[in-house]
């Protein structure tokens, strides 16, 4: 059932190659994170989202410190091995010092265009409007350059339903997953929500069709099972989720910024662009890399563990992400005052030995076990 | 360091300073960032306090280890800017030359030194319960616009706004225009002083500089803070009529990009004389000498040139422009190279840095070297391989004399 997905997930360059060859569409790689994939389809682009890659870090080092996270350094190795010569141009968001920086060095060595979608994070509801508009104003326009297509409110509407479909059929994933531990490997979950960083959206939305169908009949295991929340920047490294197969393990909800945070995004309101993208960029699930104190992350977390039935929540760190390791001290001590284990993983997406991690993922989900 | 009779008149400024803020009943407490709009605080009679600076004292005095550890233990990893770790530690214990920071009543801060302040401003937000102000300016990655300068216009009139109901009074606009003056005028003097290291040899270096720009971020806006730069000017002016060298027999001169060691400052004092070799000048200390170019002629163009003036830090601009500035600066002091700090805990600063050398290097024809370091943490520092790539450094340059 999980064939296809693992297929696109092992052969990444190749899957994006021919579907770059069938819809005749220049592709945009996607920094993370939220740049609205809706707008780059609606220029006749075809996104493909970066979040980082295992590739051994050689050419990198060349441009980037050892204290810069993988996400950041694997993703400059894959442009500077010439691993990504179908990549017409890169979308950036100002997500944090390190990708503004990333993309003031792309800018230097490659000759390939970058776009930026600043996210405004003033408090100042007007100027963050008006900033905001002409901040989208701009990512449209150098995004026509590149596509060499306008974007109209009939293709932008039709990003926006596809795109939509997408992430309603992922909720629906979460949803089943939530529902039914362990109904499906965590490892197959989340090849399933890797695969759709690469495939055009209908493609990927077919696959998920047949999947949610697939999944109806499925049986789950018996027993009791420690049930488990992560919280992170990014899923990555996909090897993790054998582990807690192997161990039993389900993890029951998520909150990634490349999972939950953007899956849980409705419909990119395309009437007011401006206000379709704050809507965007700043709901429903808050992120540690956009500030917005209406949206606490730590009653929201604490609310999350509580729906989903977690047993505990493992912060998936991925070394020297500043935003998310500012955060988890506290957050730790509140989900732990409320009552709910935490543990923390420190990951490198570059990692290849996994036997430190296996302990504590296996002394954590002892200790949830009773 | 270079020795300065003004050095005794700050030492006083800065006691006082924080004998004020740590025993005022009165007056409200502010945290904020270094690159904050700090004279809209003076405006209000409200005092404030820079845990950056603080962080820097600590380090400085040798106690950032022990304050580092302390917020360590508490689970804030040793990834994050050490300056944060600084203060959090010194919050915990209550550690540091200063025994703490008096608890803010809110704070503000400014996203025109780092993204990572916001990070750290939560945190502090959530300790304390109290509210957070940010003035949000984006990083120019192609220079002004008038969008990002209304954007910020518009974020400065709302801080009015919360000034204003935080403190139950009206702001005081003209109070305000006044501090601009003053904060214009203290500008004017730092820039002018640290341009008198044009002169061969230098009068200062730019380790003197580090050490004497407390009252310029801390005091920004005040009577004091002019009185003192004009002091200052005029000792280093003198040491100019006088040809005082800081180093005696300058045979190289360069620059330094990005923040000091704080606690090796003595150490690099030392190898830099004994290598006849003067630190000149630095985008971080001139940083706060893009202060003195506000407007005061009309409402409008007072809010437009504060707005540019927080939007433009050097490490909030594109590379293309950190390097024809860097290139400038290289031309303007006569320098026969550039070092640049790859500071572990500075990531606007150092991310992009071994590109920014090599083009440097190429335009100028100077040499450069990049040594891996950190602005507050000693155990992310090694003076074997430090002093190794300076040596090497130093041997490659040609001397002015």
């Amino acid at each position: 059932m999980f064939k296809p997905f693992h297929d696109v997930v092992t052969s990444v360059s190749r899957t994006i190659l021919e579907h770059e060859k069938n819809l005749g569409r220049p592709v945009i790689g996607v920094m993370p994170a939220y740049f609205p994939m809706e707008l780059i389809w609606a220029a006749g682009g075809y996104p493909v989202q970066l979040w980082g890659n295992n590739l051994p870090l050689e050419k990198s080092d060349a441009y980037l410190q050892a204290y810069c996270c993988s996400v950041a350094r694997s993703v400059l190795e894959l442009e500077m091995r010439g691993l990504a010569p179908m990549v017409k141009a890169y979308a950036f968001t100002s997500l944090c010092d390190t990708l503004i920086n990333l993309r003031e060095i792309y800018r230097r060595i490659f000759a390939k265009p970058t776009i930026e979608l600043s996210i405004p994070i003033t408090r100042t509801v007007a100027a963050r409007q008006g900033y905001l508009r002409s901040v989208v104003q701009s990512a449209v326009e150098n995004l026509e350059k590149i596509t060499g297509k306008k974007i109209t409110p009939e293709t932008l509407s039709e990003a926006a339903q596809l795109y939509g479909r997408t992430r309603a059929l992922q909720r629906a994933l979460y949803q089943i997953r939530r529902e039914n531990p362990g109904v499906m490997k965590n490892h197959d979950f989340y090849t399933a929500m890797k695969t759709g960083f690469f495939l055009p959206a209908d493609v990927y939305n077919q696959m998920l069709e047949d999947l949610l169908k697939g999944l109806q009949t499925r049986p789950v295991p018996e027993g009791k099972r420690p049930k488990l929340l992560l919280s992170g920047m990014v899923f990555d490294p996909l090897e993790i989720y054998a582990i807690f197969d192997e161990l039993g393990a389900d993890i029951v909800d998520d909150d990634f910024a490349n999972g939950w945070r953007t899956v849980s995004k409705e419909n990119l309101q395309v009437d007011n662009l401006t206000d379709g993208i704050t809507e965007f960029l700043f709901n429903p699930a808050p992120c540690c890399c956009i500030y917005n104190p209406d949206n606490d992350r730590h009653p929201y977390l604490l609310n999350k563990v509580k729906e989903s039935g977690a047993d505990g929540v493992l912060f998936w760190y991925i070394k020297f992400c500043e935003p998310d390791a500012f955060d988890r001290p506290q957050l730790m001590k509140r989900l732990k005052q409320e009552g709910t284990p935490v543990a923390f993983a420190d990951l490198e997406l570059s990692m290849s030995n996994f036997d430190a991690i296996k302990t504590r993922i296996s002394a954590f989900c002892e200790i949830l076990e009773g | 360091m270079t020795e300065f009779a003004a050095f005794k008149k700050m030492k006083e400024l800065l006691t006082n300073y924080y004998f004020e803020a740590k025993t005022t009943q009165e007056k409200p407490i502010a945290w904020i960032t270094s690159g904050a709009p700090v004279e809209f605080l003076y405006a209000m009679d409200i005092i404030p306090v820079y845990p950056e600076n603080y962080a820097a004292m600590c380090a400085a005095n040798h106690q950032s280890i022990e304050l580092m550890e302390a917020a360590e233990a508490e689970g804030f990893s040793q990834d994050i800017c050490a300056y944060a770790r600084t203060d959090f530690g010194a919050d915990i214990r209550q550690g540091g030359p200063a025994a703490g920071l008096p608890p803010p009543h809110f704070l503000l801060c400014s996203t025109n030194i780092c993204k990572t302040v916001i990070k750290w401003y939560e945190v502090i937000a959530r300790k304390y319960d109290v509210p957070l102000f940010i003035v949000d300016t984006p990083f120019l990655h192609d220079g002004l616009t008038p969008e990002l300068i209304d954007y910020t216009v518009s974020q400065l009139k709302d801080l009015e706004n919360f000034l204003a109901d935080f403190t139950g009074k009206p702001f005081d606009r003209e109070r305000f225009i006044e501090v601009l003056a003053l904060s214009r005028e203290a500008a004017d003097y730092w820039l002018k002083m640290l341009n008198l290291a044009k002169n061969i040899p230098s009068p200062f270096n730019s380790l003197d500089t580090f050490i004497h720009l407390g009252p310029i971020v801390t005091l920004r806006g005040t009577r004091e803070c002019v009185d003192y730069y004009k002091l200052l000017y005029e000792e280093v002016a003198e040491r100019v009529a006088n040809k005082l060298a800081s180093v005696p027999g300058e045979k190289y001169r360069v620059l330094w990009d990005n923040l000091p060691v704080w606690f090796k400052m003595r150490d690099l004092e030392k190898f830099f004389e004994k290598h006849k070799t003067t630190l000149v000048v630095t985008t971080y200390a001139n940083s706060w000498g893009g202060y003195g170019s506000y407007s005061l002629d009309s409402i409008d163009e007072i809010y437009k040139s504060v707005a540019i003036s927080y939007l433009s830090p050097y490490i909030n601009t594109g590379f293309e422009e950190r390097i024809k500035y860097l290139a400038q600066l290289i031309d303007e002091f006569s320098l026969t190279g550039f070092i640049m700090h790859s500071n572990r805990s500075c990531k606007p600063y150092s991310v992009g840095m071994y590109r920014l050398q090599e083009e440097l290097s190429k335009r100028t024809g100077k040499p450069g070297v990049i040594i891996e370091a950190d602005q507050n943490d000693p155990r992310a520092y090694s003076d074997a391989q430090v002093e190794t790539r300076l040596e090497a450094f130093i041997e490659s340059m040609t001397g002015i004399n």
